[in-house]
């Protein structure tokens, strides 16, 4: 659903900053899916547990890798936040390009310009 | 909202659900990893039974971020450096810098408890990127909050006030150039020591692997910093930071002009 909104407001919204906006939820929503798939089910009604040991011993290690959750996808997303970051980033300088040529960030009104 | 457009939206909702509905089995979570994650989880911190393989950090995600992945890291961090280095050539040459006296800016309360909370952020961005190797963090989480001072004093005092203080973009370049030289020299470190005493190693190697002779130090002093995992951290906060100030600097300085212009 979320997917769904975002990916109206990215191809239906006719504002230039709402288009942003749409797509750092698509992003974003994204990565919150990423990070579900690499959850991990309860052991025997023992919450699981984040990929960080605490118990620096050989014991701690066997019980990190039998009850931590998948900590690759959360290294992905990290990855995935910021090189959308980075995108971002870029989108704003053009934006700001863009409004700096045509006075407005309104879809149909730089086609009306343009056309 | 046109006809059309309820339609797609209808269309991609329900798309979705369909993939969704089709892959739950993947999506349920399971009681076990996958082989890949289990290897991770197991090698992250394991000098007992597996020092041939290990991170030596006990958070696992720093180690596949820095080490067990550290080539795909490496170019996130050239994806974030032409990211910055096209929106600095879009406004280029319409960023002035000037240095703004005081008058500007929010009340004097705001003032006042901006100055003390800035070095506190500064504490905690260093904190958590510094303590990347150990608990949930590490240079890109320590760089954005190390970012968020400029743009609160931005916001607090004036888009001039960094400026004032001598925080000029090109200083902030040099800084995130460092930063990156950083990063490319601990990633060879190994290997350029290696070569020095002629004993096998590879670009990006952290702790000894099989087949080769050399290997970061896992602690210094008795203090564990995990091989490169630290410095990694270290310069990544500093390019990250000072990649975000240039973006906050340049788009609030170019606007500046922009309304001059205007007027």
């Amino acid at each position: 659903m979320n997917f769904a909104i975002a990916l109206y407001g990215v191809f239906f919204k006719p504002h230039y900053v709402k288009k942003v906006i749409a797509l750092t939820i698509l992003g974003d929503t994204v990565n919150t899916f990423a990070i579900f798939i690499g959850y991990r089910r309860w052991v025997d009604q023992t919450p699981s547990r984040i990929p960080v040991l605490t118990d620096l011993s050989s014991e701690g290690v066997e019980e990190l890798r039998s009850l931590a959750v998948d900590p690759l996808p959360q290294a992905l997303v990290l990855t995935a936040i910021v090189i959308g970051l980075a995108v971002i980033l870029f989108l704003v300088f053009l934006g700001w390009i863009l409004y700096s040529h045509y006075k407005t960030l309104d879809m149909r009104e730089i086609r009306r310009l343009r056309g | 909202m046109r006809l059309v457009e309820i339609v797609v939206l209808i269309a991609i909702a329900l798309a979705i659900a369909f993939l969704i509905t089709v892959g739950f089995k993947y999506i349920i979570p399971l009681t076990s990893v996958r082989k890949i994650a289990e290897f991770y989880l197991y090698a992250t911190y394991n000098s007992f039974k597996l020092e041939n393989y290990t991170a030596m950090s006990p958070e696992a995600v720093t180690a596949i971020v820095w080490d067990f992945r550290g080539l795909d890291t490496l170019f996130e961090t050239s994806v974030f450096y032409l990211a910055l280095i096209a929106g600095l050539a879009l406004t280029r040459g319409l960023i002035i810098e000037r240095a703004e006296s005081s008058g500007y800016g929010l009340s004097v309360i705001v003032k006042t408890v901006t100055r003390i909370t800035a070095p506190m952020i500064v504490a905690v961005g260093a904190s958590i990127a510094l303590h990347g190797h150990l608990t949930p963090g590490g240079g890109f989480q320590g760089g954005s909050v190390i970012a968020v001072l400029p743009m609160v004093l931005i916001v607090v005092f004036s888009a001039g006030f960094l400026v004032l203080r001598g925080v000029t973009t090109s200083k902030l370049i040099i800084m995130r150039s460092l930063g990156l030289f950083g990063i490319g020299l601990t990633a060879i470190v190994v290997f350029l020591a290696g070569l020095a005493t002629s004993v096998p190693a590879y670009v990006f190697q952290n702790m000894i692997k099989p087949g080769t002779g050399v290997s970061m130090p896992s602690h210094i002093s008795g203090v564990l910093i995990s091989g490169t995992l630290w410095f990694f951290n270290l310069f990544e906060m500093f390019a990250v930071a000072a990649g975000f100030s240039i973006a906050f600097i340049a788009l609030m300085l170019a606007k500046t002009l922009e309304t001059e212009k205007g007027d």
